[in-house]
């Protein structure tokens, strides 16, 4: 071992390289971190089709959204509509093709939601009632209900956000109906084989801009603790996000 | 002494005890065969089982990483000692000489070495390694949290990052001093040749070492989202990665029962003639202080952790108030362990410092039984004080009161640490070493630390403060801004005895003030967004909050780049530093006698004490 | 010839007092901590109200309180700390050998037994001042419980409900009337949570099937910001949601145009 102390300005050249290197090192891991958590969700943009008078008197423009929920991503790649499924997890249900909703502010929205998946009982049995929509109802293949039987639930769509002083509160939250072991059992044979499925159908006025959450109270974590592990606890398949966009 | 060579010496033989297994091996064939152990169990457990039921994965999961340690511990050679006993024989002599690492260079840092002079390096460089990795844990945090919106990274890492950052932190800090100067150093401080179990000592780290990996792998297995507290029933319906945690608590608490068993018993029985219990050097006591408080504790989360994994594979339901359990019971299991084991953190960090401080003010440490008596009283009430963490529980309101007496109380022993300290410097002329900034740096961190624990534990204040970054930023106040400043304060004053060179001064001083106004700036702003009413382990906030939170990264981009250079410095000087004198801070404890690099037992001739260490000064007029 | 005599003397606790005092040391660090006890006093009245949000109950004020006067009167003791370690690091010697040695002082009684007894008052203040706030909110509670309004909290992942069962309403929004004292009964759907309501100064942990009561009277109008602060997983950050704190006549009418709707929103 050299017993030499290198000159100073070799020592504060190793110091600055050590330096960049370092802080090289730490972005490096953010920057990976960015990657492989980067938002998984593939976005779905809500359409505009004319206008519409919302309950208020007021004019809006009207746009639509429409998604899935499937018993596993297996059934819902197999229907070719689940963009992300890797088959990684073929006993998780999820909501596809799409858990990113971009919606327009200021804007009257109709969502359709076709669920093929069965279902059981709420933790919370507040989630089996339909809130923050027009008129405070949801169509369940047509009819116009402003709850279900909080035991009889697939899954549910409950968006929410942060409360801040820049953006404005929107909160929906609708069940959706399950589907019977009747209706079920050509899929539980054979996993190409969906349920007809039931839509429910239900629309919102979006305030301004601003970035919320959704996620389903439905338990469907499978045999973890009240049902909100796996699944539940895993962004992108039973939560996601819902972004107001301006103009 | 400048003519020290640097290159290990060894006036005996080379012992090679041929035909003994134990020459083979090393942490090359750990590894290996806690591989095999660790595949060998996954593949055989997860056949025939459905894996797609969590209490299989986790079962699975879990036996595997046990496992892997104990596999290791099997490849390293650790268990052929206590194989021996069992056919009635034991290592011999030459064996146990080898074993010691003499004259092996290098190579002994990856053996099971039973030289307490390597364990302490092992540690040193496990402890870097380990703050390094939670540190960046922490970059990525404040990266996320500098704008509101959670851009760097999904909630899911988010969770993740605070919780491994935090078990890593936590596990780094409790061995940041005891680790390395607990080893290395504290031996020689008492006179003693070498620890009393010197192979308990190469077993403590090994087992620790094991854990390491085992963490790592919870980022993995989809990360955890507990936080390191590892709620119950958060923590029973985690994701695969809990296992992990899991795991490298139960081999963790090994680790600390091992080496504070034995770090207890070495300062009990093997001072050097003369050493009354009035002349140990304060750092040798505050450590003893913190192992024996950590002995009682750490078993208490390996228990709380056992019933976390039968929950979760073979789903009792200790806690699942569905089937009669309760989250209370982890919580309290949790917390017996968790607040002594802030004290057991902090206390070897003062403890440093107080050794520091007297050699740098050139006066006897102010009040050495006030210090014993501060570490002693804060040991004792910090077994009583646990449910504080529980006021905003619901469990046992009626307990508060009770509780808050013993907490609050704590801060009389408290004082008393502060007093030895500035008493030391009163009337001081301080030699400004690196060392010595520390002090000073530590007596205002601390101040804040302690002034709003005193706040938080009041319990209509906490009614407030509970579960929010006001929280966080008090117990960064304690446990960085106090512990690990008095760890890093010694890592520079024992750097020349460990390494027989001196540390970079000017790199030094960058580090400590980047670090020291870096830190204040972040955790200041933590304590505002704290006040404001932001909850902790938030991966998203409201914008109300994004002043605080752009202050509060700021701080961490400056502490990171400190940090950096202050590993830098580490590094170049450990290589290319000025050559170290024998004692080049002119103090008078027993390290100081000994050349570098240390014979293999320390001393040629055992010492006699006739007065405690701090013999500075000269009477006052 | 008297001069002489009194020099031959020891000196007197009150000469040894005056003769402490003269020292520039001893004044240097009395101007010190004069200025640090301010500089915290300062900062305790001026950070906590300046930083923490809208005061909406006295459970809140209490705890305000209790921040801004434990900071002043912890106050003079960061300034004796303070003033010692400043003192001391203005007075440093720089170089590559040590100084000089101090006086060798081992100990003082007289101050250890001093320091430890400000210690011990200090403690005693914040206990009892701790204590007698505890009490008071424990009494008002008991004494206010008949006439309360009860709000029944659970906390799902990651969403609050409310139930109002005496108005048969259930929101997801918490409004209260202002200067009724209210009563929260909240549990758990799954995991822990922890219900704040952030400008009400009061918190507990939602537990799976144990209740958990908090009381508090809102006694101001203002927007109420409600969040967990228990790490509860995934979408913990996102269960927050907000609540007003309104006239009397404004909470009648907010509940019966829920009433009209069905009871839900």
């Amino acid at each position: 071992m050299a017993s030499s102390t290198p000159s100073k300005t070799k020592t504060a050249v190793g110091a600055v390289i050590a330096l960049v290197l370092g802080i090289a090192v730490v972005a490096g891991v953010g920057f990976t971190l960015h990657k492989v958590s980067a938002d998984p969700q593939p976005k779905e943009y809500a359409t505009v089709h004319g206008t519409i008078v919302g309950p208020d008197g007021k004019t809006y423009p009207h746009a639509f959204i429409a998604d899935g929920v499937y018993p596993d991503p297996i059934g819902s790649k197999a229907h070719g509509n689940c963009a992300t499924c890797d088959g990684g997890h073929p006993s998780w249900p999820s909501y596809g093709p799409y858990t990113h909703f971009v919606l327009p502010a200021h804007t009257y929205v109709t969502m359709t939601l076709t669920v093929y998946d069965s279902g059981g009982s709420l933790n919370n049995p507040y989630f089996g009632r339909v809130v923050g929509t027009i008129g405070g109802t949801a169509l369940y293949d047509g009819v116009a209900q402003s709850s279900i039987d909080p035991n009889n639930v697939e899954h549910t769509f409950t968006l929410h956000g942060l409360p801040t002083t820049t953006q404005d509160p929107l909160y929906v939250s609708v069940p959706l109906p399950l589907n019977t072991d009747k209706e079920m059992a050509a899929y539980n044979n054979d996993p190409t084989k969906l349920p007809v499925g039931h839509k429910v159908t239900f629309s919102f006025i979006t305030a301004g801009a601003g970035n919320y959450v959704w996620n389903c109270e439905y338990p469907c974590g499978d045999t973890t603790y009240q049902g909100f592990g796996a699944v539940m606890g895993q962004l992108g398949y039973m939560s996601g996000k819902v972004t107001v966009v301006n103009g | 002494m400048t003519t020290l060579s640097h290159a290990p010496v060894s006036t005996r033989p080379i012992p090679n005890p041929k035909r003994s297994l134990i020459t083979r091996l090393n942490m090359g064939t750990g590894i290996i065969v806690g591989a095999i152990f660790c595949w060998g169990t996954y593949y055989a457990m997860r056949a025939g089982r459905d894996m797609t039921d969590s209490h299989n994965v986790n079962k699975v999961l879990l036996a595997s990483m046990l496992m892997w340690s104990f596999g290791f511990l099997v490849g390293i050679g650790a268990l052929i000692g206590p194989f021996r006993w069992l056919i009635g024989k034991d290592l011999t002599a030459e064996e146990q000489l080898y074993l010691a690492g003499d004259g092996q260079g290098v190579k002994r840092y990856f053996k099971y070495c039973t030289d307490h002079k390597v364990v302490g390096i092992q540690y040193l460089v496990g402890v870097m390694t380990m703050l390094g990795v939670g540190g960046t844990m922490a970059m990525m945090i404040r990266t996320n949290l500098a704008t509101p919106g959670s851009h760097l990274v999904t909630p899911n890492v988010y969770n993740s990052l605070v919780g491994l950052h935090g078990i890593t932190m936590i596990i780094a800090m409790i061995i940041v001093a005891t680790g390395p100067f607990g080893n290395y150093i504290m031996p020689i401080m008492i006179g003693a040749r070498d620890m009393a179990f010197p192979r308990l000592n190469a077993l403590s780290w090994w087992v620790l070492f094991t854990a390491i990996p085992v963490l790592c792998s919870a980022w993995f297995l989809g990360g955890i989202p507990t936080g390191w507290t590892a709620y119950a029933p958060l923590s029973d319906q985690a994701g695969p990665g809990m296992n992990a945690f899991l795991a490298t608590i139960i081999i963790f608490a090994v680790s600390t029962a091992v080496a504070g068993m034995n770090i207890t018993t070495t300062v009990i029985a093997m001072r050097a003639k003369g050493m009354k219990w009035n002349r140990v050097p304060i750092f040798v006591v505050g450590a003893t202080i913190s192992v024996a408080l950590a002995i009682p504790a750490f078993p208490t989360f390996m228990l709380a952790m056992i019933q976390t994994g039968m929950d979760r594979t073979i789903a009792t339901g200790f806690y699942d108030a569905n089937v009669g359990g309760s989250g209370w019971l982890y919580a309290n299991l949790f917390w017996i362990m968790g607040h002594p084991e802030v004290y057991v953190i902090l206390i070897p960090g003062v403890a440093a410092l107080m050794e520091i401080a007297p050699v740098f003010v050139r006066k006897p440490l102010f009040s050495y039984n006030a210090a014993i008596a501060g570490f002693a009283g804060i040991a004792g009430l910090s077994v009583l004080v646990w449910a504080h963490h529980m006021y905003m529980s619901g469990w046992m309101p009626s307990l508060n009161g009770p509780f808050m007496i013993t907490t609050e109380f704590i801060s009389v022993p408290t004082g008393l640490l502060f007093l030895v300290l500035v008493g030391t410097l009163w009337r001081g002329r301080p030699w400004m070493k690196l060392p010595m900034l520390s002090v000073y740096a530590f007596l205002w961190n601390f101040l804040i630390g302690g002034i709003t624990g005193v706040y938080l534990s009041d319990v209509p204040a906490d009614n407030y403060l509970h579960g929010s970054m006001f929280v966080t930023a008090h117990f960064h106040y304690t446990l960085m801004g106090a512990a690990f400043t008095g760890a890093m304060a010694g890592l520079v004053y024992w750097f020349p005895k460990m390494t027989g060179r001196m540390l970079n001064e000017r790199a030094g001083y960058i580090a400590f003030w980047l670090i020291q106004i870096g830190f204040n700036v972040l955790f200041l702003g933590m304590f505002m967004a704290g006040a404001q009413g932001q909850p902790r382990r938030v991966a998203d906030y409201a914008f109300v909050y994004e002043h605080s939170n752009m202050i509060s990264t700021a701080g961490a981009y400056s502490v990171g780049i400190g940090m950096i250079t202050l590993l830098w410095a580490v590094v170049h000087s450990w290589r290319n530093g000025k050559i170290a004198p024998m004692n080049p801070w002119g103090a008078k404890t027993l390290e100081w006698t000994v050349p570098y690099p240390v014979p293999l037992e320390n001393f040629d001739v055992e010492p006699i004490i006739t007065s405690d260490p701090y013999g500075y000064g000269k009477a006052a007029n | 010839m008297v001069n002489h005599t009194e020099e031959l003397l020891p000196p007197t606790p009150g000469q040894r007092v005056s003769k402490f005092l003269s020292r520039k040391d001893v004044r240097q660090t009395f101007i010190l901590g004069a200025f640090f006890t301010i500089v915290f006093v300062v900062l305790g009245i001026w950070v906590y109200p300046h930083w923490m949000p809208n005061v909406l109950s006295k459970e809140m004020q209490a705890d305000e309180d209790i921040m801004i006067w434990f900071t002043v009167i912890s106050a003079p003791i960061a300034g004796v700390i303070l003033a010692i370690a400043m003192e001391s690091f203005l007075n440093m010697h720089r170089g590559d050998t040590p100084p000089e040695d101090g006086i060798a002082m081992r100990t003082h009684t007289p101050v250890v037994i001093i320091w430890s007894s400000v210690s011990v008052l200090f403690i005693i203040l914040a206990l009892v001042w701790g204590m007698v706030s505890m009490n008071t909110d424990a009494v008002k509670a008991a004494t206010d419980a008949p006439n309360a309004l009860v709000v029944d909290v659970t906390g799902s992942q990651w969403a609050w409900s409310f139930n109002y069962p005496a108005q048969n309403i259930t929101t997801h929004t918490l409004n209260l009337p202002v200067d009724r004292p209210v009563t929260f009964n909240i549990i758990s759907a799954d995991v822990n949570h922890s219900f704040w309501p952030v400008q009400l100064g009061v918190k507990v942990d939602a537990n799976r099937l144990t209740t958990t009561v908090i009381h508090t009277t809102p006694d101001k109008i203002g927007v109420l910001d409600v969040k967990c602060a228990e790490l509860c997983g995934l979408y913990h950050a996102y269960m927050e949601t907000s609540g007003q704190v309104e006239s009397t006549t404004d909470f009648n009418n907010w509940v019966s145009s829920i009433q009209a709707q069905g009871g839900t929103q």
